[in-house]
C-alpha cells in the first residue's frame, strides 16, 4: 500500500488526536481522523472467524477520512466498461478498520459515542472482543453508543467493521451508491471523532418557523441517563446579522426521554428568508440541570431560517408567495472523489455555479446529500428536493426494505429539517410496487414535519398525500419538455393544471458527442476508459480528426434545444418549474453527456451563463411565434411575455424590440407599451409585428426583446428569398431521383448529376432534428444519432446561410431526409451535411455529399425535394444554393466512388 | 315571470347538479374513430400500425371450447380490456398477463382493446421499445392467428365530429356524453369513481385520463373550461364499466 503522499496528513491527524478538548457546554471530543489498522475481507469471514476474540491487530493501514479507492484497495479492474466509467479498483465487502484508543479517565459518569458522519452502508463497532454497535442509514451520520463498553482510563482497542454491500434488496441505480455517478465506496468519510456528554444532555433541538407571527416553535428531546430527577434551565440564543435574543426556560423531570416545546416570539427585526434573501440564524440551547450527583451541561446548535413553505395551486409557495423552480437533477456526479463531497467549499462552488446560471433549485435525484449540501443551499438560496435512496420496485412488498425506509425517513427530516433550503422531500425515483406504502410514508411526513412539502413518487401513480407532483405527465397529458420546436406559440400548461403543484420532471437530455479532451480529466477513482474506446472506434473509422468537431456541433444543438425547452417551461404560467437534466454530464446509464457542464462541472465552453440566463432567470423575456423560417414577403408577427419570478415587479418597464443582422446592424425596431410587470407568474406585455420585405439577401436574423437596459433575450429566424424553377436539368446537369441509366449516362460523359432520392428509396436511419435523447446506450433505439455536423465553409453553402452546427432553419431538411450509412465510401469522402452516429459506433453518416463518379461529378442529397415544397423555405433555399453550386466552377469534388458504394445505401425495388 | 320561471328553474337544476350524480344521455359508438385495418397471420406490436402510443383494437375469431378456457398474452404494454363478442371478460396488464374467460363453448370474435400511454419501465425491458399486444396470445394452450389491427383514433379525432345518439345499452367501448348546468364556473374536479379507462372532454376541450388502478380517480375541471349555463362533457371509456353517471367534487378524489 503507497502511503507516502499521505504522511503529512498522519502527522496532523496525530496531532489532533492529542488535543482533548473541553467544549463549551460540556461536551468533550476527540478527533478519529488519522492513521487506522486495515484489513479486507472480501470473503466476508472476519465477522465470524476467531480473530476478533483474540484481538488480532490489522495487518494494514489506511488513512480516515477516505475510501478504499485512494489506497488501491480491491479489485484492480482491467476492464473497460463501456457503459459508465470504470472505477480502477473495486471494493464490495465487508472491511475492517482498527486504533486503539485511550477513554480519558475523566470520562468517567459520561455518555460516550462514536460519530461518523457519512459512511456506506453498514458500520459496526467492537469493542475489545465484543461487537457492541451496528449502524445502517445510508442518508445521516452513524452514532454508536459506546457507554458501559469501554472504561474511562482504559485503552481499548477499537474495532471497525464499514460493509458497502447492499443491506437490503433496493435498486441498484440509486445515486446514494451506484456505480454510474459517485460509486459504492467503502469508508468513512467527513468528521469522525469519539464524543463524551453529561448524562443528561440534549438529543435533538428542532426549530419551526412561524412567520404569521415572527415566532420560532423550539423541539428539544433531553436525554436523562441520570436514573433521577433533573431540574435546570434551557438557554436559547438566538444570533444573525444585527439580532441577538436570547431567552430561558426552566426544564426538570425524571423520565429517560424528555421533550420541551417552546414559542419563541422574535419580533419584527427577524428576516424572513428565501432565494433572494438567505437571511439565516443561528440558535443554540445550552441546558445546564441538576440531578442527585452531579451538575450536567451540553450545548446543541442549530442552523435556522425564517420560511414557511406551502402547497398553492399551481405553485410551491415560499412565505405565502409563489416560486418557481429552475433547477437541476443532481445524481452524485463526482468522478473526481467517487464519493459525494462533504465540506463546504465544494458545495458552495455547485451552488454558486447554479446561481450563475439562473437556477434556484436542486432535485437530489434518489439519494440526500450530507450537511454541506444544505448547509451552502441555506447560504445561496437555492430550493432542495432530498429522497431517499429508493427508485423501482423498492416499494414492492419486503417488510425488511420497508422498515429501513422508515427509518431512513424519520433520520432525513431530523438531521436536515432544520435547513431552510429543503423544501421538497420526496420518498425516491419513479417507484413501483406497493403505493399503499408510499402512501404511508408521504402521510407519516407531512404529519411529523410541516417544514416541507411532500410527494409520493417523482412520474409514478399518484397518492392521496401528495403536496407535490414532479412527472412527465399528469392525468391532462404530458408536462415533460425534452425538445424545442421551430416555433415557441406553446406550453404545458393546461397539462400542468391538476390538484398539486406540478414540476417536470427531468427536462432536456440532449445527448452530446463526448468530449475526449476530458479523458486526462479523471485522476480520482474511476477513468474514462469509456471515452477511450469510442476514440478509438472513431480512429479506425477514420474520423478521429472529427471528434472535437462532432463535441462541439452537437453541443451546440444541445444548447438550442435546451433555450427551447426551458423557455416552454417558463411560459407556462401554471407549471411549479422544470428540473433539467442536467446542468452537466451523467457518467452512467450508458454515459450520458448532456450537460453543458462536464461531470467536474466545469464549463465545456458551449455557452457562458450570461448568455444561459437571457432564458434561466428570475425574470426572462418570452416571445411566442409560429414559425422560425420566413419568404422574404412574409409578415414576422409575436406575443411578448415576461417571466416575472424575481423579487418585485418591475414599474413602469420600457419594452422595446429590435431586429438586428448578423453584423449586429438594426434592420427593425420598436416599443411596446411602457408598463408595471407583476410580479410573480408569466404575463403578456404585447403583440408586435414586422414585414420583411426588402429582406432580399438570404440571412439570419435576430429578434431581441428588451425590459429596461438589464433584460434582454433573442431568437434567430431566418429569412429566405422565394425561390421557383428549383432542380433544372440542363445539359451539363441532371438533376434526378433515381440513379438510373440517364445518371450513369451523364456521369459517364463526364457532366454533373445531382441526385436526390426520396427517403423511402434509401437504406440507414430516419433523419431528424434532434440529437437523441439521454444517450444512445441506454435507449438504443431511434434516432441513434446526435445531431450534424456543417461543413460550414463547403461552398454548397454559399447562398445559405448555416454556421457549424444545426439551428432551427434546419428543421425542415432534417425532419425529411434519410441518414445514409457511408461505412463503405472512401476514408477520405466526408459528407458536407454530416449526421453524428452514436459515440458506441461511429460510423461515417451522411445526408449529403459530393464525390467524382464515372468521368463525372456528382452529388447526392437524401433529402424528400417533393412533399409541401410550397412550406419548405428553407428546403428550397438549400436547393438554389446547391444548383449555384453545381453549376459554378467550384463544384470540383475530390474523391471517386464506384457504383457499388451508391447502390450500397439504396433500396433495390 | 317566464324569466323568473327559467331562473328558478336554472335554480333548481344547478342545485340537483351538484347534489346528484350527472346522468349520461348520449352515446357514440367508437367505429366512428378507427384508422385503417392491418392483417395479419401473425400477432404484431402497435408500432407496425405506426402507432407509437395511444389505443389499438386486435381481433381475431376464437372457438371457445370449454366454459373453462384461459387466454394468456405473452407481452402487453400497457393494458387491454378483452371482449368476447361485446360481452367484457377482464382485463389484462403487464403485471396481468392471464385471464380466464366467461363465455359458454361457442364462436366468437375475441377483442382486445389495448392501451399505451407511453409509460417508461426500468427494468431489463428498457432497451425495448414494442407497444400492445406482441409475441403470442394463446387461448388453452393455442396459439391464436388472423388478426385485425385497427388504430382508434381516441386523441386524433375532433370530439366535436362525433354523432351520439341515445345512450341505449351498450357493452363496448365507446363515447358517452352528458349535459349539465353551471351558474357560477369554478374549479372543480370530475369524479370518475367507479369507471373502467378513457379520457374525458369538457366543451371539447380536452380533459384528461383516468383509470381505475390509479389512486388518483378525479380530473381537474379549470374554471376557465366550464361555461355559465349549459356545458357537455364527453368520456371516453375502453373498459366499459357501464357506468350511467358521474359526479363531482370539490376536493381531489383519492381511492
Amino acid at each position: 500500500m503507497e502511503l507516502k503522499i499521505q504522511v503529512l496528513r498522519i502527522v496532523c491527524s496525530f496531532m489532533m488526536m492529542c488535543l482533548v478538548g473541553n467544549l463549551s457546554g460540556g461536551t468533550v471530543e476527540i478527533d478519529l481522523s488519522g492513521e487506522w489498522g486495515f484489513q479486507t475481507d472480501v470473503m466476508d469471514f472476519r465477522r465470524g472467524s476467531l480473530s476478533p476474540r483474540y484481538n488480532h491487530k490489522l495487518q494494514e493501514k489506511i488513512v480516515l477520512p477516505g475510501i478504499t479507492d485512494d489506497f488501491q484497495i480491491g479489485y484492480k479492474s482491467p476492464y473497460r466498461h463501456i457503459d459508465r466509467l470504470t472505477r480502477k479498483y473495486e471494493y464490495m465487502g465487508p472491511a475492517w478498520y482498527q486504533r486503539e484508543i485511550t477513554i480519558p479517565a475523566e470520562w468517567k459518569g459520561k455518555r460516550i459515542f462514536v460519530y461518523f458522519e457519512r459512511t456506506h452502508w453498514l458500520s459496526s463497532i467492537y469493542v475489545d472482543t465484543k461487537e457492541i454497535s451496528k449502524v445502517d442509514y445510508i442518508s445521516v451520520p452513524h452514532v454508536h453508543d459506546l457507554t458501559g463498553f469501554v472504561t474511562p482510563g482504559k485503552t481499548h482497542l477499537i474495532t471497525v467493521c464499514i460493509d458497502n454491500r447492499f443491506q437490503y434488496n433496493t435498486h441498484k441505480w440509486n445515486h446514494a451508491h451506484t456505480e454510474f455517478t459517485q460509486i459504492n465506496w467503502n469508508g468513512i468519510l467527513g468528521e469522525m471523532k469519539l464524543m463524551a456528554l453529561d448524562p443528561v444532555y440534549l438529543d435533538d433541538l428542532q426549530v419551526y418557523p412561524d412567520i404569521s407571527d415572527n415566532s420560532v416553535k423550539v423541539k428539544i428531546q433531553i436525554k436523562n441517563y441520570s436514573k433521577s430527577k433533573f431540574t435546570g434551565k434551557a438557554a436559547f440564543s438566538i444570533q444573525g446579522d444585527n439580532y441577538n435574543l436570547k431567552k430561558e426556560i426552566a426544564v426538570s423531570g425524571k423520565d429517560s426521554v424528555f421533550v420541551v416545546e417552546e414559542k419563541i416570539l422574535l419580533g419584527d427585526n427577524i428576516r424572513l428568508w428565501d432565494e433572494f434573501n438567505p437571511h439565516l440564524y443561528n440558535i443554540s440551547c445550552e441546558l445546564t440541570t441538576q440531578t442527585e450527583e452531579k451538575t450536567c451541561q451540553h450545548e446543541k446548535a442549530t442552523v435556522f431560517g425564517m420560511r414557511e413553505v406551502k402547497q398553492g395551486k399551481n405553485h410551491v409557495l415560499i412565505n405565502n408567495r409563489p416560486v418557481h423552480l429552475r433547477g437541476n437533477v443532481e445524481n452524485a456526479v463526482f468522478p473526481k472523489t467517487g464519493y459525494a463531497p462533504v465540506d463546504d467549499a465544494s458545495w458552495e462552488r455547485l451552488m454558486l455555479i447554479m446561481k450563475d446560471y439562473g437556477m434556484n433549485h436542486m432535485r437530489f435525484h434518489s439519494w440526500c446529500p450530507p450537511k454541506a449540501a444544505f448547509r451552502m443551499a441555506d447560504k445561496h438560496g437555492i430550493y432542495l428536493e432530498v429522497e431517499m435512496p429508493m427508485w423501482g420496485r423498492d416499494a414492492e412488498p419486503d417488510e425488511d426494505r420497508y422498515n429501513f425506509f422508515r427509518r431512513e425517513q424519520l433520520a432525513i427530516l431530523r438531521e436536515y429539517g432544520n435547513h431552510p433550503s429543503f423544501i421538497l422531500y420526496c420518498n425516491g425515483n419513479e417507484i413501483t410496487g406497493n403505493f399503499d406504502f408510499i402512501e404511508e410514508l408521504t402521510a407519516n411526513g407531512r404529519a411529523i414535519d410541516n417544514r416541507h412539502l411532500y410527494s409520493g413518487s417523482t412520474a409514478r401513480t399518484r397518492v392521496k398525500s401528495d403536496q407535490y407532483y414532479v412527472s412527465q405527465q399528469t392525468n391532462k397529458g404530458p408536462v415533460k419538455v425534452y425538445e424545442g420546436l421551430p416555433q415557441t406559440n406553446w406550453d404545458r400548461s393546461a397539462e400542468s393544471d391538476v390538484d398539486v403543484p406540478v414540476i417536470s420532471h427531468e427536462s432536456g437530455q440532449r445527448c452530446i458527442y463526448p468530449n475526449f479532451d476530458e479523458i486526462a480529466n479523471f485522476t480520482g477513482p474511476v477513468e474514462a476508459r469509456n471515452f477511450e474506446v469510442f476514440r478509438e472506434m472513431l480512429e479506425a473509422n477514420g474520423m478521429l480528426d472529427q471528434a472535437h468537431d462532432f463535441f462541439r456541433a452537437s453541443g451546440a444543438l444541445t444548447v438550442v434545444e435546451y433555450k427551447a425547452v426551458i423557455e416552454a417551461l417558463l411560459r407556462s404560467g401554471k407549471s411549479a418549474g422544470f428540473q433539467l437534466l442536467s446542468i452537466n454530464d451523467f457518467p452512467g446509464q450508458g454515459y450520458a453527456p448532456v450537460g453543458i457542464l462536464d461531470p467536474f462541472w466545469e464549463s465545456k465552453g458551449l455557452i457562458t451563463p450570461e448568455k444561459f440566463r437571457e432564458f434561466c432567470a428570475p425574470t426572462v423575456a418570452l416571445l411566442r411565434y409560429d414559425k422560425s423560417v420566413f419568404y422574404a414577403n412574409e409578415t414576422f408577427t409575436a406575443k411578448a411575455e415576461v417571466y416575472n419570478y424575481s423579487r418585485a415587479a418591475i414599474k413602469n418597464a420600457k419594452i422595446s424590440w429590435s431586429v438586428t443582422d448578423n453584423s449586429g446592424k438594426i434592420l427593425r425596431k420598436g416599443r411596446l407599451k411602457t408598463q408595471t410587470i407583476a410580479n410573480d407568474g408569466v404575463f403578456p406585455v404585447g403583440d408586435f409585428t414586422f414585414n420583411l420585405r426588402g429582406i432580399d439577401v438570404p440571412q439570419k436574423l435576430s429578434v431581441n426583446l428588451f425590459i429596461n437596459e438589464d433584460i434582454k433575450n433573442s431568437w434567430n429566424i431566418w429569412v429566405y428569398p422565394p425561390h421557383t424553377l428549383l432542380m433544372k436539368s440542363t445539359d451539363e446537369v441532371l438533376y434526378t431521383r433515381e440513379f438510373d441509366e440517364q445518371a450513369k449516362q451523364y456521369l459517364s460523359q463526364g457532366k454533373k448529376v445531382v441526385f436526390c432520392p426520396m427517403p423511402t428509396k434509401v437504406k440507414g436511419r430516419k433523419s431528424t432534428f434532434h440529437n437523441h435523447f439521454w444517450n444512445p446506450i441506454m435507449f438504443a433505439w431511434h434516432p441513434m444519432t446526435i445531431g450534424c455536423l456543417i461543413h460550414e465553409n463547403h461552398p454548397v453553402f454559399d447562398h445559405f446561410v448555416t454556421t457549424y452546427h444545426t439551428d432551427w432553419q434546419w428543421w425542415d431538411i432534417l425532419e425529411n431526409a434519410k441518414v445514409i450509412e457511408m461505412k463503405n465510401a472512401p476514408n477520405g469522402l466526408r459528407p458536407f451535411i454530416q449526421v453524428i452516429d452514436s459515440y458506441d459506433n461511429n460510423e461515417k453518416l451522411g445526408i449529403g455529399f459530393e464525390a467524382k463518379a464515372g468521368n463525372g461529378k456528382l452529388l447526392v442529397l437524401a433529402l424528400d425535394t417533393e412533399k409541401d415544397m410550397e412550406n419548405r423555405p428553407a428546403t428550397r433555399q438549400l436547393l438554389m444554393s446547391i444548383d449555384n453550386y453545381v453549376n459554378s466552377d467550384k463544384f470540383n469534388p475530390e474523391i471517386t466512388v464506384n457504383e457499388d458504394m451508391i447502390q450500397s445505401f439504396l433500396i433495390s425495388e | 315571470m317566464k324569466l323568473l320561471l327559467t331562473i328558478k328553474f336554472l335554480l333548481i337544476t344547478v342545485c340537483v347538479s351538484f347534489a346528484q350524480e350527472i346522468r349520461l344521455t348520449e352515446f357514440a359508438d367508437l367505429k366512428q374513430i378507427y384508422g385503417k385495418p392491418l392483417s395479419s397471420d401473425d400477432l404484431l406490436p402497435m408500432n407496425e400500425l405506426g402507432v407509437d402510443f395511444g389505443y389499438v383494437l386486435y381481433e381475431s375469431e376464437v372457438l371457445i371450447a370449454s366454459e373453462e378456457s384461459v387466454l394468456k398474452v405473452e407481452n402487453i404494454r400497457d393494458f387491454a380490456a378483452v371482449y368476447l363478442d361485446n360481452e367484457l371478460q377482464g382485463a389484462i396488464a403487464d403485471n396481468h398477463k392471464q385471464l380466464r374467460l366467461k363465455s359458454m363453448p361457442g364462436k366468437y370474435r375475441l377483442r382486445l382493446y389495448v392501451e399505451n400511454i407511453g409509460r417508461i419501465t426500468y427494468g431489463p425491458e428498457i432497451l425495448d421499445n414494442l407497444k400492445g399486444v406482441f409475441g403470442e396470445i394463446q387461448l388453452n394452450e393455442e396459439i391464436i392467428k388472423h388478426w385485425t389491427l385497427t388504430e382508434l383514433k381516441v386523441k386524433s379525432f375532433d370530439i366535436k365530429h362525433l354523432k351520439f345518439s341515445d345512450i341505449g345499452q351498450h357493452t363496448t367501448p365507446g363515447f358517452y356524453k352528458a349535459t349539465f348546468l353551471t351558474r357560477r364556473p369554478r374549479d372543480k374536479y370530475l369524479d370518475l369513481s367507479g369507471w373502467g379507462m378513457g379520457e374525458a372532454w369538457i366543451n371539447g376541450n380536452y380533459l384528461g385520463s383516468f383509470w381505475e388502478q390509479e389512486n388518483q380517480q378525479s380530473i381537474l375541471i379549470p374554471a376557465a373550461l366550464l361555461r355559465k349555463g349549459m356545458n357537455e362533457i364527453v368520456v371516453f371509456e375502453l373498459k366499459n364499466n357501464q357506468q350511467k353517471s358521474f359526479k363531482f367534487s370539490d376536493v381531489p378524489v383519492f381511492k
